[in-house]
């Protein structure tokens, strides 16, 4: 054959040969297609490490240190009034109440029911908001001044010592009947039921096992509220006189203390308790691996009494309840029907809980609920007169709305502070000992915290992280974008448009072809060394605006957004022009012909056909410089980008900040709350750099569209 | 400036001649690409320009409306004459040279917009204050495209398919009334359907009193379609010059030239 002369044979590898040609090929093409994928899965890993790294410092959890708990500033301010009321008499003694009421027919008061159900004879009981205090209507909330009485325990306890779970044993079959003897309203049946159940899952007993359940020896350890004491103890009686071997201790020391002891320090096996376990009482028992079970084991309404002569009241509401203990010194002004007397008040002693609990159902505790009087008279007893007046010239206060004069309180008295700071790594995998931790500060309270949140966009810098915001660095960096780009984008695309379609490619063309390449790799901090000789010194009068008579170059010496824009527009100019160029080159030489070869003139041409070709890729090159101008920080400080600023920009004359120079002013400051900030400020800009680009990519698709 | 009435200033000579080159030299840098052309174009009749590749049939078409301005190394030595003026006499604007001797491409290019712009665009440019719209319709219709995009005008001129695209193209250029439209191999990258298409087109626009310049490869379409035809070649040096030039039927059945033979014998080129 002819083809043989050509191809001698072995010159192409064939057969088996061949097919190990190719196994080669591919496997060396698999191993270029390895490292190809390993550079992508390296840019994604960066990706996810610094959204990782930044959400890291942006949430977590932190400590809130109040000055005063605004609920206990809300009750002692009541409370103050309360007792500061002509003719009231307060005191511990519940029985000098009674007898204080019972023979006045002009006299009211309260105390636990308990009490009014030993003197119901000569006492009238009141309805308040037109209920009456019944085992229905206090067991369902609807009297108002009703609450519901605990008492915990934790399913190890219960397991570790059989004393404790027989004495909660007896403490729950009996207390749906027992509570009323002294004074309490009982649980209705179901509750002891679900009571009941709840005991059998936590003490994993059956109920076979559970009624031959003989007390062991052992005893037990009960803290907690000095109202569910009472309770406790006649349960506790019962239990001896029933055989129960051990001895049973009971404190009162008050909810909050005895949770502490039950769930921080251990050396309580039950607690009482009058009011139910917040999420955070409930996370810091389980950091030391308690469980707390809770058992409602009663309810207790507090009765509003006269004396049985009393013929006129039977209803009081909230607000008239308000007006009798705060206000009123006649019936009549209550009610114009009632008689002109005086009111005679009999309430509990400043330190009982009663009294605590009477105000928070008739006042409210939260600042949210309270008047603007209410509020302002805070700040008057908290603030020095000065510091009222001060605040009263600069808006008055009678005129200020109730959100304002919240945040007054908020601000002034009630001073939250935040104590400690955790990261969201951090606030998830130590849970348990973050809780622990601010379980032991005074006043602390532990909260999940967005440091992105709606303060912190609107809010200007303070030196107190829990206050300091973005919104002056937002507005500096959204007018130097805007007008930097407005500067930048106009200019790079003539230079490209002058060099692309109309240079003669002369010597000094070239040289400026040249000199543009090079200065787009130029560093940044040269162009901030320009921008301060140039913009800041030699042309202050202009950049100041005090050629245009605006501004007050005295103050900014030059140092103005317009300055900080003149530089970064200098700084993206060659990025601009290089990619403008790119773009205009690509359009193809046919279009020109087409426009030209109709007699239109070349600036027409390119205006009407090759401009709006290339202007897709145009944009591309303006979204990348965009990017560079919002995120640019060096050639700012050089040109002096305000550190401490908490006035808007309103002008390009006016002195500036930006966000990332915000930023980096943050992460240069050692307290750890400045990082959390910084990292916020960086979600920030990241989130309005991906909305800058997303329209900027949406309006590049309808260009490319229309084509 | 070219006056815009042919009749107004035409001569004796010129009412037979739309253009004519005179000593046409053309060079690319140092290279000289056309030697010593003299090309008489006649008024509303087809001149065919064909010749070997690489002989010059291009540059000197281009030489007739100036697109070899565009090159920047070229230079042109001569005279075109157009109504007795010299278009590359120092007082003349190229761009009003391309507004009467308009010209369409190898490639169908129709600008990315509409085709309803794509034809009004240069009117607009050019000041045209008329009715655009019955414009626009009566230049698709000379075209011969306008029964195919009369529901569509607002759609991409790309929407078209090539042959389409070349008509419109030529729409295009005769929206502004030129004297002249030169047409650079405009059938080369179309089907045989839409090539004959075209050459009808051509002679429908010799009915209304257009002069058309067209460069070929293919010595049928010249046949064809031509009333005139040229024949290019290249010496040694690949400098082009003109061989032969005449009425079609003579040129084709009647060579004067030995070259000119062995071109549309297909012994060469």
């Amino acid at each position: 054959m002819d083809n043989d002369v050509l191809t001698p044979t072995g010159a192409f590898p064939e057969g088996e040969s061949y097919q190990k040609f190719v196994d080669g090929r591919k496997s060396r093409g698999n191993i270029w297609l390895g490292l190809f994928m390993f550079a992508t899965l390296i840019g994604i890993v960066a990706l996810l490490a610094l959204l990782l790294t930044v959400a890291n410092d942006a949430f977590g959890y932190i400590a809130i240190q109040n000055n005063i708990d605004p609920d206990v500033l809300v009750l002692n301010y009541h409370k103050d009034r309360m007792l500061a009321m002509p003719s009231t008499r307060a005191s511990e003694d519940d029985a000098e109440l009674v007898a204080g009421i019972a023979p006045r027919d002009q006299a009211i008061g309260f105390f636990g029911y308990g009490w009014y159900q030993q003197a119901a004879g000569d006492l009238n009981l009141l309805s308040v908001e037109g209920t009456l205090p019944t085992a229905e209507t206090v067991a369902s909330r609807e009297y108002p001044l009703a609450r519901p009485l605990f008492v915990y325990s934790s399913d190890v306890i219960m397991r570790e010592k059989p004393q404790v779970t027989a004495f909660l044993k007896s403490y729950l079959d009996s207390a749906g009947t027992e509570v009323q003897a002294v004074g309490y309203f009982p649980i209705d049946a179901e509750t002891t039921t679900a009571n009941l159940e709840e005991w059998t899952r936590a003490s994993r007993l059956t109920e076979t096992t559970a009624g031959g359940l003989t007390p062991p020896p052992g005893d037990v350890i009960v803290t907690g509220s000095s109202t569910v004491a009472p309770i406790t103890q006649h349960m506790a009686d019962l239990a001896i006189a029933d055989g129960f071997p051990g001895a049973i201790t009971i404190e009162s020391v008050g909810t909050d203390a005895g949770f502490k002891r039950f769930c921080l320090e251990g050396t309580a096996d039950i607690v009482d308790a009058s009011r139910a376990m917040h999420p955070l009482d409930i996370s810091a028992c389980q950091a030391r691996s308690r469980n707390p079970i809770e058992f409602h084991i009663g309810n207790d309404g507090l009765s509003v009494v006269t004396s049985a002569k009393n013929g006129f009241v039977t209803d009081l509401t909230r607000e008239q309840l308000q007006q009798v203990f705060t206000e009123a010194t006649t019936w009549n002004e209550i009610n114009p029907v009632w008689p002109e007397k005086k009111i005679f008040r009999f309430i509990p002693g400043k330190d009982s809980g009663t009294l605590d609990f009477f105000v928070e159902g008739v006042f409210g505790s939260d600042l949210a609920s309270q008047s603007p009087e209410t509020l302002m008279n805070i700040l008057a007893a908290n603030l020095s007169a000065g510091r009222i007046r001060a605040l009263d010239a600069e808006s008055p206060l009678a005129g200020r709305s109730p959100e304002a004069l919240r945040q007054l309180v908020t601000d002034n008295v009630v001073q939250p502070k935040i104590a400690k700071s955790w990261t969201l790594l951090d606030s998830i995998l130590h849970r348990g000992e973050i809780v622990a931790e601010v379980a032991q500060m005074p006043n602390a309270e532990l909260k999940f915290h967005s440091w992105v949140n709606y303060n912190f966009l609107v809010s200007s810098q303070s030196s107190q992280p829990e206050k300091a915001g973005i919104r002056v660095a937002i507005l500096g960096s959204i007018w130097i974008t805007i007008l930097a780009m407005l500067i930048a984008v106009p200019l790079g695309i003539g230079a490209a448009i002058y060099l692309e379609e109309f240079s003669s490619h002369s010597r000094f063309d070239q040289i400026i072809e040249t000199n543009i390449n090079n200065l787009a790799g130029v560093p940044s901090i040269i162009y901030g060394m320009l921008g301060l000789v140039v913009f800041v010194r030699v042309l202050s009068a202009l950049t100041s605006g005090g050629l245009f008579g605006f501004g007050d170059p005295a103050t900014s010496n030059g140092r103005t957004i317009f300055s900080g824009a003149l530089t970064l527009a200098l700084l993206v100019l060659p990025l601009l022009i290089i990619n403008a160029r790119e773009a205009i080159r690509a359009v193809p030489r046919s279009l020109r012909d087409a426009g030209l070869a109709l007699g239109a003139t070349q600036l027409q041409t390119t205006w009407y056909h090759v401009l709006p070709s290339a202007m897709p890729g145009i944009l591309t090159g303006t979204i990348l410089s965009l990017g560079r101008v919002l995120g640019e920080v060096a050639p700012l400080i050089v040109v002096g980008v305000s550190t401490y600023i908490v006035v808007n920009p309103k002008s390009p004359f006016d002195k500036f900040t930006t966000l990332p120079a915000q930023i980096y002013q943050w992460t240069s400051r050692p307290q750890p709350e400045f990082q959390h900030l910084a990292a916020a400020a960086i979600l920030v800009l990241l989130i309005l750099l991906l909305a800058l680009n997303a329209s900027a990519i949406i309006l590049r698709n309808r260009y490319s569209k229309r084509v | 400036m070219i006056a815009n009435s042919p009749s107004a200033q035409a001569s004796a000579r010129n009412d037979l001649h739309a253009l004519e080159a005179e000593n046409l030299n053309v060079f690319y840098g140092a290279f000289h690409a056309v030697r010593d052309v003299d090309l008489d174009i006649r008024r509303q009749q087809i001149t065919a320009l064909i010749g070997p590749s690489g002989c010059g049939k291009s540059t000197v078409l281009r030489c007739f409306n100036r697109m070899n301005d565009l090159v920047p190394t070229a230079r042109v030595e001569g005279m075109v004459l157009f109504r007795g003026q010299n278009l590359y006499a120092p007082e003349i604007d190229a761009v009003a040279v391309r507004r009467n001797i308009g010209m369409v491409f190898q490639k169908p290019n129709p600008f990315p917009k509409s085709i309803y712009e794509n034809v009004a665009w240069g009117a607009k440019i050019n000041g045209f204050k008329g009715d655009m719209d019955a414009l626009v319709e009566q230049s698709l219709r000379d075209a011969a495209l306008w029964n195919e995009v009369k529901d569509k005008l607002d759609q991409s001129g790309y929407s078209l398919s090539g042959g389409q695209q070349q008509r419109l193209c030529i729409a295009r250029a005769i929206a502004i009334k030129p004297d002249v439209i030169l047409m650079d191999e405009p059938c080369s990258s179309l089907d045989p359907i839409a090539t004959l298409r075209i050459e009808d087109l051509m002679r429908e626009l010799i009915e209304k009193s257009y002069t058309i310049v067209i460069v070929t490869h293919n010595m049928q379409q010249a046949a064809r379609v031509a009333d005139y035809t040229a024949f290019f070649n290249m010496r040694e040096d690949r400098a082009g010059y003109l061989v032969e030039y005449g009425p079609t039927k003579e040129l084709f059945t009647n060579p004067k030239n030995a070259l000119t033979e062995d071109y549309i014998t297909g012994r060469f080129g």
